[in-house]
């Protein structure tokens, strides 16, 4: 009779503690919960924090990927990537390692990711052709020297394939106007450097500023007006010296702002396409 | 058999208080603690707690509008907006409801997103459930105006309200002292160097008049002794100059004399104004 009484007090406070346990708000279970709600709300900063207790205490893949993604989405590519690393031989060793390259490729250190790919140690199986994209893409980005063609857009399809032709053209041969001819127009016409590259007004009010001085200099010497045709000339010279160099600078100019812009829509084609990376969420 | 028993039960009430849990008020009551030390970040995470495992939502209120303020003082007010909105939903009741609409006025002031303060503001004024309020509506409508640079305006609402006599004076005060572009401009037309006499710019005001004094002696001159060309150059290169110079000096300086004004003011509503403040 005793012993069946100590049985079922021995069932409900079991049964009270295993309650309790359920009902601890900082019990593991409610981490994980409450820190998959902040990974869901895009917390991830406080994210990060709930899943380095749970860690410090159980180790789970799944967990072990959010948290490395949670840095990665702070741009703390560093602590992403060594997080990453730790999931190589796991059940998520194909997405750990791209996610991996993923994060050594946000770094915008090229030279370094483009050495993780040669060197092969880490390249995922499931993911190979993502990582070369990766790898060509790097390319488009950075200012190295191109490769071939054939190397840089074969991992991409076929659809493609037009657009980033035309990339590959306008990284090597951008839109560009040499200094030196355009130096050289407006040493022979006043403004003509200028309009060459495409300072339309700029030239036209160089060009009368450049004559009009000259003009009055002349003027100024054929009625004996000996200062003021100096002046006139003085002036007439600084135009047309300015002018000439102006038109150099105009040039260089032209060609920094047309790299910058074949820059930027380069970078904005690949960002908007996530760099043609897959969704991966656990 | 019975002591195993006591033995046994009071083994059981020892691993029960043990195995102490911890529940939504003691969470709750950390991060009140925690926003009390103004320790924010954390804070926030143990609002969020609660907020998250409280399932029958009777903290929702408490917990998203701290939440808010949080996130606020933190200085990230797109986030204090969306859980003052959401804190907003569980209001309990006028009061409540009334202090989320204001503080959404308040970071929208903080935010410099003006417009959508006023535009509150006027809902607020619209509605008739908040019409025993209209002193603190004039009161953060007055704040828009100052952050809008429009003291005259905050003039006028902050003595329509009992509630910021101190602000009514400054923004008296500011009004009194600011200068008129405008006029300082005029009467640069007309008296080169005057409008930057009259914006405190005494020596600059002086050699101002003093250069245009003597680019036109030299250009009227010129006409006179029928040196047309001369008194043409003259008057465009250097009479006209100095003459443009003199009025766009003029409105910059008083624009510069009534923007060291008005951070005066707005450095003794950060520093010492003992009143609400956004």
């Amino acid at each position: 009779m005793l012993k069946n009484k100590l049985f079922i007090i021995c069932f409900f406070v079991a049964l009270n503690l295993l309650a309790q346990v359920n009902n601890d708000i900082y019990s593991l279970e409610n981490r994980v919960n409450f820190a998959n709600h902040l990974y869901k709300e895009t917390d991830y900063l406080r994210a990060i924090d709930e899943y380095k207790i749970i860690l410090q205490n159980v180790e789970n893949d799944t967990i072990r990927f959010r948290f490395a993604n949670s840095f990665l989405k702070l741009n703390r590519f560093d602590e992403a990537s060594e997080n990453f690393k730790t999931l190589f031989f796991t059940s998520l060793s194909n997405e750990a390692k791209l996610f991996y390259f993923k994060s050594n490729f946000l770094k915008n250190d090229f030279k370094l990711f483009r050495k993780l790919v040669e060197n092969k140690v880490y390249l995922p199986e499931k993911f190979y052709n993502e990582v070369n994209k990766l790898n060509s893409i790097s390319y488009f980005l950075d200012n190295e020297i191109l490769p071939q063609q054939g190397i840089l857009l074969n991992p991409f399809e076929d659809s493609l394939q037009t657009k980033l032709y035309l990339f590959y053209q306008l990284k090597k041969n951008p839109p560009s106007k040499n200094p030196i001819q355009a130096a050289i127009f407006s040493s022979l016409i006043p403004g003509a450097g200028k309009i060459y590259t495409g300072e339309l007004s700029d030239g036209i009010i160089s060009f009368i500023a450049t004559t009009v001085s000259l003009y009055l200099s002349i003027n100024n010497f054929q009625n004996n007006h000996q200062f003021r045709g100096w002046v006139f000339a003085g002036i007439s010279s600084l135009f047309y010296a300015g002018n000439i160099y102006g038109s150099y600078i105009s040039a260089k100019k032209f060609n920094d702002e047309s790299k910058n812009k074949v820059q930027n829509e380069i970078e904005s084609f690949f960002k908007q396409r996530n760099y043609f990376l897959p969704q991966i969420e656990f | 058999m019975r002591i195993i028993l006591t033995k046994f039960l009071f083994l059981i009430i020892l691993l029960e208080n043990n195995f102490a849990q911890t529940s939504i008020e003691e969470v709750y009551s950390l991060a009140n603690k925690l926003f009390e030390n103004k320790n924010y970040f954390d804070a926030i995470t143990e609002y969020k707690r609660v907020n998250y495992f409280d399932t029958k939502k009777e903290y929702s209120f408490d917990t998203n509008y701290k939440i808010g303020l949080c996130y606020k003082y933190g200085g990230f007010y797109e986030n204090s907006i969306q859980y003052f909105y959401d804190a907003l939903k569980y209001s309990k009741n006028f009061d409540n409801t009334f202090e989320i609409k204001t503080q959404i006025i308040r970071v929208n002031i903080l935010r410099k997103t003006i417009d959508r303060a006023f535009q509150l503001c006027n809902e607020l004024e619209k509605d008739v459930l908040f019409q025993s309020k209209t002193d603190e509506i004039n009161y953060w409508k007055g704040w828009c105006y100052i952050f809008n640079d429009d003291w005259n305006n905050a003039e006028l609402t902050f003595a329509k309200t009992y509630l910021g006599k101190d602000i009514y004076l400054l923004a008296k005060k500011v009004n009194k002292e600011k200068l008129s572009v405008t006029f300082a401009k005029v009467i640069s037309y007309i008296l080169p160097g005057s409008g930057q006499i009259y914006a405190g710019k005494y020596i600059s005001g002086l050699l101002s008049l003093a250069w245009n004094l003597v680019a036109g002696y030299f250009t009227i001159n010129s006409f006179l002794e029928q040196r047309a060309f001369d008194g043409i150059i003259v008057g465009e290169l250097v009479w006209l100059r100095f003459y443009k110079g003199n009025v766009e000096n003029s409105e910059n300086f008083t624009i510069d004399k009534n923007l060291s004004i008005t951070n005066n003011a707005m450095k003794f509503l950060q520093e010492e104004y003992r009143g609400l403040k956004p």
